[in-house]
């Protein structure tokens, strides 16, 4: 199964199903999918190395946490993460490293804003076919 | 999609369902949900009123978890929520009570023009605001804030804005919930991070269910509150739909995680752990409800400002100054908010903390915090509807006090999922629809309107007529759109 990601329906809101072989392909997934619900959003040259380390106890909160760290991100620079790399993806720890790049607005669609990463139904598990994240973003 | 309800909904009259209390172990009241036959029918679809059970298991909940005939599926709280807590028995406050974006709201602005003046110049009026009110994604204020700036707004509120800032006039203060600022308010809470989302975004509409809608007022209902408002048949109205922006959005996540095992802390126990809370007197409580008091003064501000980029155009478009177009606030109010109110409970007078989480103050002829204008009418209740059908403008009744905690409901209440929105609209062009039906809409995101159109939303006559018949609320006027710009 290659890594990816489907929209879910949500009343008000958008649900986010990633999908991967292992736990740790989910997180480019996600990312991928956030970037998505946002727009079709083209990166533009001169990235900035970027790393992020997030503890707790569950991965699916440790993902979430870092979505919501990249939303952050893009709303108040513009900066779109590429080549992302992880580094650790335990229960506890989520070590991700990339490349921090400016969204080329010129070649980039914007559909809408994500307000949030939000904890509802919030879920990561192993399933018959891999791992699969579930996450609802609000809008 | 979300689950149906299956657990038990009692019918008490042609306007309430109960959730018994016996439903679920926890429930420390009933759950009780504002609604018709037709509209129960919706509700039953989700899950939202198994989370009007949840919310009854807070602590210090009084009388009744509360749902409005616009419930739809939320964040812990339904939306179209209200609880009310009592800080002196231990009564909480929860984040995911008042929702990210922290004093949504509504605001409406009459003027002194009739459809027809506005008619031959709807075009230019909609392009001018589209052009000049920022809305959509990374679409930043015509004004900028330094920090030490946006710190005054958070504690001030919309006065700043005004008095300081001269975007305004005195009138609109007057006539907004809290004259546009809630006491308390502790900038000091909001983080960095919130600083940073909020600096460049006040005075921007956003995206999502956020509009700026030219309307007109095409039926009128009580003849004597619409007069009091300054509202008749046939003038145009402008409506405003938006809240605190990034700002209020990251003061809700930093929340949602400082408080995560607060609960366990007090020896709450939680249904949901989206309903984190603390008491209302604690520390951690109290900490939250001061920044979410910046957030929501923010989000007067970000409307005030909005109200003025509107003024601008137009006094450009209709070649004379906004104070001649008559162009007044009606009414500002917040519809998600944790506010501290006085109410009688069983002979008491106790100060409550009421959540409205998608719900609308609908404070009652009286009322002591209503401005001297409106004591005799009630305050007005804007209930946006959807961009092809209608809006609403109500007061509030007695029945609000006795029943609901002064609230009634917020809008239409969404029926149908973006995705379905979507997929519902291969093949139709919404735009041209609305223009079918009389309605000029701009649009920032390529599937706004889509995601948007009328038929994602209930009828908000049918949501609005429950709370009319309940005694919560009176109809005033019905306003129907004829331009609206979205993110």
């Amino acid at each position: 199964m290659a890594p990816g990601f489907e929209f879910f329906d949500h009343t008000a809101d958008l649900g986010i199903r990633v999908f991967a072989l292992d736990r740790w392909a989910l997180v480019p997934a996600a990312v991928e999918a956030l970037y998505a619900a946002i727009g079709e959003l083209v990166p533009g040259r001169d990235g900035e190395a970027a790393g992020f380390t997030f503890v707790g106890t569950a991965a699916a909160s440790l993902l979430r946490d870092f979505m919501a760290e990249l939303l952050v991100a893009f709303e108040t620079r513009a900066i779109m993460l590429t080549d992302v790399s992880v580094r650790v993806f335990e229960d506890d720890r989520l070590e991700v490293g990339g490349s921090f790049r400016p969204v080329d607005h010129d070649r980039s669609v914007l559909l809408r804003e994500v307000k949030a990463i939000t904890y509802h139904e919030l879920s990561l598990e192993k399933t018959g076919a891999g791992w699969e994240a579930r996450i609802i973003i609000d809008i | 999609m979300a689950e149906a309800f299956t657990g038990p909904l009692e019918r008490l009259d042609s306007c309430r369902w109960r959730i018994p209390r016996s439903y679920k172990p926890g429930m420390r009241v009933d759950g009780l949900i504002y609604a018709d036959d037709v509209l129960i029918d919706h509700i039953r679809g989700d899950r939202s009123p198994e989370q009007v059970a949840n919310v009854a298991c807070l602590p210090g909940i009084v009388k009744y978890s509360l749902a409005m005939p616009d419930i739809h599926w939320g964040y812990g709280f339904c939306i179209g929520g209200v609880a009310a807590t009592d800080p002196g028995q231990g009564g909480v406050i929860s984040p995911g009570g008042v929702g990210y974006d922290i004093n949504c709201g509504v605001r409406l602005i009459r003027t002194d023009l009739r459809i027809s003046d506005v008619k031959p110049r709807l075009e230019k009026l909609v392009n001018a605001l589209f052009a000049n009110v920022p809305c959509g994604v990374g679409q930043g204020g015509r004004i900028k804030f330094r920090k030490a700036d946006l710190a005054r707004l958070l504690e001030d509120g919309s006065p700043v804005v005004v008095r300081q800032h001269g975007l305004g006039w005195e009138s609109d203060l007057e006539v907004t919930e809290a004259g546009g600022c809630i006491p308390g308010a502790r900038p000091d809470y909001v983080s960095d991070t919130a600083y940073e989302r909020g600096a460049p975004q006040c005075g921007t509409l956003g995206s999502g269910n956020h509009f700026m809608e030219v309307q007109v007022v095409d039926h009128v209902d009580d003849a004597h509150a619409a007069q009091v408002m300054g509202l008749e048949e046939g003038i145009v109205t402008v409506m405003i739909h938006s809240g605190s922006r990034g700002l209020g959005y990251q003061v809700c996540e930093d929340f949602l995680k400082v408080l995560q095992d607060v609960p366990r802390k007090y020896g709450i126990d939680l249904p949901d752990r989206q309903l984190v809370c603390a008491p209302v007197h604690s520390p951690e409580g109290q900490r939250y409800l001061g920044a979410m008091r910046a957030a929501a003064n923010y989000a007067w501000c970000n409307r005030q400002i909005m109200t003025h980029l509107a003024r601008q155009v137009f006094a450009a478009v209709f070649e004379a100054p906004a104070e001649r177009l008559g162009m007044h606030l009606v009414y500002d109010v917040a519809h998600n908010i944790a506010k501290m109110e006085p109410y009688d409970v069983d002979g008491r007078a106790t100060e409550l903390c009421v959540h409205r989480k998608g719900a609308t103050r609908a404070f009652p002829p009286g009322h002591p915090e209503l401005p001297p204008r409106y004591r005799g009418i009630g305050q007005p209740v804007l209930v946006p509807g959807d961009m092809g059908r209608a809006s609403y403008v109500l007061v509030g009744l007695p029945g609000s006090m006795d029943h609901t905690f002064g609230s009634c409901c917020h809008g239409a209440g969404r029926m149908m999922s973006r995705g379905a929105a979507i997929r519902a609209s291969k093949g139709r062009s919404i735009h041209r629809e609305l223009l079918d039906r009389g309605v000029i809409a701009r649009a920032r995101g390529r599937t706004g309107l889509e995601e948007e159109q009328p038929d994602a939303y209930k009828d908000v006559t049918q949501v609005v007529s429950v709370l009319h018949e309940a005694g919560i609320s009176r109809k005033v006027a019905r306003l129907r759109p004829v331009g609206v710009i979205k993110g």
